[in-house]
């Protein structure tokens, strides 16, 4: 069981690199934001996964700080607005 | 501001049991938790009006099996979309005039629109919300307004009459 | 020990979510638009975890661990309609950054 859990936690770290290449490529800032959201749900599914396969409970409270901070990444970023860094 | 003390309670215990469930049963745990459990519970009291609809539970329940049902449903579609060769898509947005009134159910209509088969809630002004479909040609009306029925009901709140754009 | 039925269960559970997260990556990159793109990676995402704490929830120490694991798909779920929803309208108004960028 062990074994399933870390070869699927290897899959979701795939397909979350692969899907870094949108944050690569863009075009808009928005598009590379979805970064963030790809992070807070795939990166927790490996958190997960890799709580139970290494048996490392604490993992999981991990995954769900994880969770919380890729929630106001996305708010701080939409939040945002032309002119802010000049002032 | 006067708020009922059995909401107050209510609302105690909830994040008590919230704090247990994160913090588990260590006693020391509670040096930190019981100023937040205390700050939460007044912090929520604050940004909360005494008017406020009441949950119901029969109508919860019967969302949440709603909800993840639809859930199950979106996911398969927009994966049976991507997934076939030639991707089955027409963007677009629609517009769709709210007739829930209250600010709370608005705000969970507008996250659960997102979750539903084919719609995304992107936006949301002077009661009308702009859905984002990703079939254009499929009228996401009749879908948007079970999905406001039912939050209506777990409000317990009646829809205005239906006059969408 | 855990009855086999639940084991194989819990792994077919566990590869569906895996299932729909390379779903949601394929979208993102294939998708011509970026709502069109929100849509892929809220849904598919969010079922993918929901599918894999689904999964999980057999091996869980005890209940206040599942509830856990429960509460972490909750939160995620807020969290990922609430982006999709800001992420979205932000782009609709124009009232970013691309703007001046365009």
């Amino acid at each position: 069981m062990h074994e399933a859990l870390m070869a699927t936690a290897l899959v979701l770290l795939i397909t979350m690199s692969v899907g870094l290449v949108r944050v690569v490529i863009g075009p808009t800032p928005a598009d590379r934001m979805m970064g963030a959201q790809l992070i807070g749900t795939t990166g927790i599914g490996v958190l997960l996964l890799l709580a139970f396969a290494l048996e490392l409970p604490a993992l999981i409270d991990v995954a769900l700080v994880f969770g919380l901070l890729a929630a106001i990444a996305v708010v701080a970023f939409t939040r945002r607005r032309v002119g802010d860094d000049q002032s | 501001m006067v708020q009922n003390p059995v909401t107050i309670v209510a609302r105690l215990l909830l994040f008590l049991g919230l704090w247990t469930l994160l913090a588990g049963f260590e006693p020391a745990s509670w040096i930190i938790g019981v100023p937040a459990v205390l700050l939460a519970t007044w912090t929520h009291g604050r940004l909360t009006r005494a008017s406020g609809p009441a949950l119901k539970l029969g109508g919860l329940l019967v969302f949440i099996a709603y909800f993840l049902w639809q859930s199950v449903r979106g996911g398969v579609d927009v994966a049976w979309r991507i997934l076939r060769p030639r991707m089955r898509i027409a963007p677009g947005l629609q517009t769709y005039r709210i007739r829930l009134s209250d600010p709370a159910a608005r705000v969970l209509f507008l996250d659960c629109v997102s979750l539903l088969p084919g719609s995304l809630g992107a936006d949301m002004r002077e009661g009308v919300i702009s859905v984002h479909a990703i079939d254009a040609s499929l009228d996401l009306a009749p879908e948007l307004e079970e999905l406001e029925t039912r939050i209506a009901a777990i409000f317990g709140l009646t829809l205005e009459a239906s006059r969408h754009a | 020990m855990m009855a086999a039925w639940l084991e194989v269960l819990s792994i077919v559970l566990i590869a569906l979510g895996a299932f729909f997260y390379a779903t949601g990556t394929i979208g993102l990159l294939r998708l011509p638009d970026l709502y069109s793109r929100l849509h892929a990676l809220t849904k598919a995402d969010n079922l993918g975890l929901g599918l894999l704490i689904l999964g999980l929830l057999p091996w869980a120490a005890d209940l206040f661990q599942a509830l856990k694991l429960i509460l972490i798909w909750v939160l995620v779920l807020m969290a990922g309609a609430t982006g999709a929803h800001l992420i979205a309208k932000r782009a609709l108004r124009g009232d970013g950054e691309d703007e001046a960028l365009r």
